[in-house]
């Protein structure tokens, strides 16, 4: 035999395996006779100990962190919402299913044959599984069921958390939904979650609950209680005094709470505003990029998502030619039409093209070429300068601007400048970025070099130029300011459930471009007069005694053929009417609001987007400068007015 | 036996016809580790998706599960070609290797249930003190294949091997691992009486460790740890906080009774009575489905698993593949007692996974490269 190394230790060694063999066996007996003085000794009284009397851990499922608007005003909660279970293995061994199946039938108002089908489908899995037969159980039904439940084996009642917005579909697309967390879903969560998701725990999907899904997320806890061998848990009265009977819980950790900027009076007035029109408004607070609405239309109901969507539902939000489920104040670019020619003006004053006394003779229409570009009132509107083109919103004015201009480029550096074109970050996902077109620009999209011609339309916010409404209002809190472009933000802080501040979002420039005083001064001017001058474009939204100041936008959805120009857009199908865009913003001095409205399909800027604009700002005037716009005050300024005009006439007289 | 009659044996042996055909008859008897340790694994994994199965319908766990399994095969076959020696040579290299990822786990290792065990390998996590029981094995193998050991080891033989073995394990309490700990400490245990301590130090350690366990127990436990202990003893003291565990994995295997409640038929496991019950407490699983006979025939394989390892490290001629094959067997036996003991209610809740059954890539992994391990040495011998 050939040894490895010395054959006398092997040899030893070999001698201690009858040690070893000893201990191994003796181990081994060990765990025998314990597997036959538990299962086979005591196995009766063990079967009856797992069947008869069991503690069950269930899980407490944590509330999540709930929003607040700016004043404190609950906008989103937790509210509890109840389901009928049944356990088809208790159901079975019952033996009495027909006459349980008919009695809960009766107590839920779901015929016998719905509630087969539900336990049909769940065939599948164990017996001992619960099967969800009806969620969202009314309060009575709650206690006819609580009341008829001992008499009803493998039924049991479960309370679920229904995640509701207080004002049904009033900013859900800014607020998301939750859902539950399904199959697929679970490791891709899981690989960026620093707490790991289990099935059926809520995500956020969308808006706010999406991104701050990590902060409003709570622990979940978990308690102990007794149940009996029909798997219902047993009233703390009844049970047995045994040394069991103490619960011990893990307390759950509810989420935090967020405080938006949104105020939800003008959330409300916003709607209000909309009515039946679809679209999207957005106001910011021009000093700080504090978003004060924002509000989509139409909307939907987080309470139906939260409950585990019914298939039609959804199948039918997602069908919608309207896009409930989208924010269209960041998820959707339109061209945004005259409310560009701010810009177009910004470009020309800065640039030097034109000044206060430049003006041009609008007949209607220009050539170009051999074509004819024409403006939108079809008579023209003669002698205009930058202020009251801006005021009637002249197209020919500004295309004589754009082509004055060197290049479109002059332009796309000030709408740059002022945010357009470009996402502008704001803490929401899916936000689209808009396009500002550069020559190099399309040479690189189409490889074709820019035409002079196409800078005209850019000019007038047409062509390839594509804003978002956040876009737009950022921009012209941007001019308001005096040049300073904030990073729009709509969460103010987090708060721990007890309303302490454990976070503070301050504001963040993005950008800073020094516009001369009388750039800003002509352009204002011209907002002024859209609303506030006889022949205005929005002058029959005027409130007296309450000035604010804006731009109208129409916006062709199809272009129309040359003899179709000036039709009556009310007479189009829906798909192809007009959409309406206004931008405007109050006081005159020191605005401390913008807002910007797209009125899909409205028709036009004045009539479609602006009134509901006039809602928004009138309600914040009023909420914010009692002392100067409530309806008291307004009439006491009136007074004093027609007083002061009085005197003035009497002492003409004199 | 003398010296003597042992050399005339080994003449006999030497006999080239007798040794050949010998050889040629028994020769699938090498692969018997192997064998068993298919056959453990099949059961396991049959017992894993009634655990998991029955609340996850796309088998995640069951899926991870076979993918260690697959590349435990790998490593399996790729330690069938070089000579096992190769692992006497490298020992220390490995201890070293094996200490650096433990720190590694402490520095930057990710945290899962309040303990940091895993280290991020790209797409895997690895569990370092689960190698560094191998690890640990190889090393003290290599350490002690040129000491002689016949007359009993003495106090002063024992200083430095123990002290390669307190490192790793005090950096894998810290973790804390404490399963793991013990096992180490176990393993380290087995091999010191297997090459013969003398009996007056073994009398003298056994003293010394009764004196120092009770402060060990006061000083040394954080109270979790003691709670667990007094709820050994008594688990009635605290049923549904403590004990619960405990008391409730009892229920489960005594409610096996002897013909048990039959494949994802049991309720403690899949009414969450018991949670962990695919890792530490699978046995819990597999003894309330399929009972007493279940049981015995689980744990008739495990013995005869043992055994035929055991006899690898028997019938070896190399003192290093000898102490190699004996450790390896070791931290077999140990885990199962341990973690069968645990599920029985016999010993405090330690975390502790039953080879081929719980759910876990590394400890898997380094069971399967063990079972390698024993088949290199059992076909790389000289002679049977």
């Amino acid at each position: 035999m050939a040894f490895i190394g010395n054959e006398e230790q092997i040899r030893f060694l070999q001698e201690r395996f009858r040690f070893v063999y000893g201990i191994l066996f003796i181990g081994l007996g060990v765990l025998l006779s314990r597997m036959v003085y538990l299962q086979v000794f005591n196995g009766d009284q063990m079967r009856q100990y797992a069947e008869e009397n069991r503690i069950k851990r269930v899980k407490i499922p944590a509330p999540r962190g709930m929003v607040f608007d700016r004043h404190g005003k609950l906008l989103v909660d937790n509210r509890p919402a109840f389901n009928v279970l049944i356990t088809p293995q208790y159901l079975n061994e019952s033996g009495r299913q027909k006459e349980v199946l008919s009695k809960l039938s009766s107590l839920i108002h779901l015929p016998v044959i719905e509630i087969e089908k539900r336990l049909q489908k769940s065939r599948s899995q164990a017996a001992f599984m619960p099967v969800v037969i009806k969620d969202n159980l009314t309060r009575d039904e709650v206690a006819e069921l609580e009341t008829w439940k001992i008499d009803m084996p493998g039924v049991e009642v479960e309370m679920a958390i229904s995640r509701s917005n207080l004002s049904q579909d009033v900013g859900s697309n800014l607020y998301g939904y939750i859902s539950k967390v399904s199959q697929p879903e679970l490791p891709v969560l899981n690989k960026a979650a620093s707490r790991k998701y289990q099935l059926d725990d809520y995500v956020g999907k969308s808006g706010l609950e999406k991104e701050f899904e990590e902060q409003l997320r709570g622990v979940d806890g978990s308690e102990l209680v007794e149940v009996d061998a029909l798997g219902r848990s047993i009233e703390p009265s009844k049970r047995k005094d045994r040394v069991l009977a103490q619960a011990r819980e893990e307390p759950f950790i509810p989420g935090k709470n967020l405080v938006l900027s949104v105020d939800q009076d003008l959330q409300m007035a916003a709607v209000r505003g909309f009515g039946e029109k679809n679209g999207g408004l957005i106001a910011l607070d021009p000093r700080n990029g504090e978003v004060l609405a924002m509000v989509s239309r139409p909307s939907f109901d987080p309470a139906d998502f939260s409950r585990g969507i019914e298939q039609d539902l959804w199948a039918k939000l997602i069908a919608d030619d309207n896009h409930p489920l989208r924010d269209k104040t960041i998820q959707d670019h339109y061209s945004p039409g005259s409310t560009f020619k701010t810009i177009t003006a910004i470009a020309a004053l800065e640039e030097g093209v034109i000044d206060q006394d430049t003006t041009f003779n609008c007949g209607g229409s220009i050539s170009l070429g051999s074509r004819k570009v024409h403006c939108w009132k079809k008579e023209g509107h003669g002698s205009v300068n930058v202020v009251s083109a801006l005021t009637h919103s002249c197209d020919v004015f500004f295309y004589r601007v754009a082509q004055k201009l060197k290049s479109v480029d002059d332009i796309a550096k000030y709408a740059m400048h002022l945010g357009l074109g470009r996402k502008t970050g704001i803490e929401l996902g899916r936000e689209v970025p808009g396009l500002i077109p550069t020559e190099a620009w399309k040479q690189k999209r189409f490889n074709v070099p820019w035409s002079p011609g196409e800078t005209l339309y850019v000019a007038i916010g047409q062509s390839f130029v594509l804003t978002t409404t956040i876009q737009l209002a950022n921009a012209y809190a941007a001019l308001v300011n005096g040049g300073t472009l904030f990073k729009p933000h709509v969460v103010r802080s987090i708060q721990s459930e007890e309303g302490k501040t454990l976070k503070e979002f301050t504001t963040q420039v993005l950008d800073k471009t020094k516009l001369k005083p009388e750039t800003l001064k002509l352009v204002t001017d011209g907002l002024w007069g859209v609303v506030n001058m006889p022949g205005g474009t929005a002058y029959s939204q005027h409130i007296p005694g309450m000035e604010f100041a804006g731009k109208t936008g129409t916006v062709q959805v199809v272009t129309q053929k040359a003899d179709k120009i000036y039709q009556k857009c009310e007479n189009l199908r829906y798909a192809q009417r007009h959409h309406g865009v206004f931008v405007g913003y109050a006081p005159i001095q020191n605005p401390s609001i913008v807002v910007a409205v797209v009125a899909e399909h409205a028709c036009s800027g004045s009539h479609g987007a602006a009134p509901i604009a006039r809602e928004v700002i009138k309600t914040y005037l009023q909420k914010y400068y009692p002392d100067l716009y409530s309806d008291r005050a307004i009439q006491d300024r009136k007074q004093l007015e027609r007083e002061k005009a009085k005197r003035a006439k009497t002492n003409q007289g004199e | 036996m003398t010296y003597t009659s042992m050399e005339t044996n080994l003449d006999q042996t030497f006999d080239p016809n007798r040794t050949s055909s010998y050889e040629e008859e028994f020769k699938w008897l090498k692969w018997i580790p192997l064998i068993l340790e298919i056959v453990i694994l099949s059961i396991g994994m049959m017992n894993l998706l009634s655990a998991t199965g029955v609340e996850d319908k796309s088998l995640g766990l069951w899926k991870n599960q076979a993918v260690s399994i697959g590349l435990g095969t790998v490593v399996t076959l790729i330690l069938q070609f070089p000579h096992y020696s190769f692992l006497s040579r490298l020992a220390y290299l490995i201890y070293i290797g094996n200490m650096g990822l433990l720190i590694a786990v402490l520095a930057f290792g990710k945290s899962s249930l309040g303990a940091k065990r895993w280290i991020n390998l790209g797409g895997f996590s690895l569990q370092p003190s689960e190698l560094m029981k191998l690890s640990m094995v190889i090393f003290l193998a290599k350490y002690f294949e040129n000491k002689n050991t016949t007359q009993g080891m003495k106090l002063t033989d024992l200083i430095v091997p123990s002290l390669f073995v307190v490192i790793p394990v005090s950096f894998i309490i810290v973790q804390p691992d404490l399963g793991t700990a013990m096992i180490i400490l176990l393993v380290y245990g087995s091999m010191l009486l297997f090459l013969k301590i003398q009996p007056k130090i073994l009398l003298l350690l056994s003293v010394v460790a009764a004196i120092s366990l009770p402060v060990v127990y006061n000083y040394g436990l954080k109270p979790y740890q003691r709670q667990r202990i007094v709820t050994f003893i008594d688990p009635m003291s605290d049923p549904k906080g403590a004990g619960y565990n405990s008391i409730q994995s009892m229920i489960a295997v005594g409610s096996g009774q002897l013909w048990g409640k039959g494949f994802k038929k049991g309720t403690q496991a899949h009414l969450n009575f018991l949670p962990e019950h695919h890792t530490d407490f699978i046995f819990s699983v597999f003894s309330e489905e399929w009972g007493f006979i279940g049981c015995s025939v689980l744990l008739l394989l495990y013995g005869l698993f043992i055994m035929s390892g055991l006899s690898v490290a028997y019938q070896s001629n190399d003192k290093f593949a000898s102490l190699l094959a004996f450790g390896i067997v070791s931290i077999f036996f140990w885990h199962v007692f341990v973690n069968m003991g645990m599920v029985m209610g016999m010993l405090p809740i330690v975390g502790v996974p039953l080879p081929f059954m719980s759910y876990g890539g590394s400890a898997l992994l380094t069971a399967m490269s063990g079972v390698a391990i024993l088949v290199n040495i059992a076909n790389k011998k000289y002679m049977f």
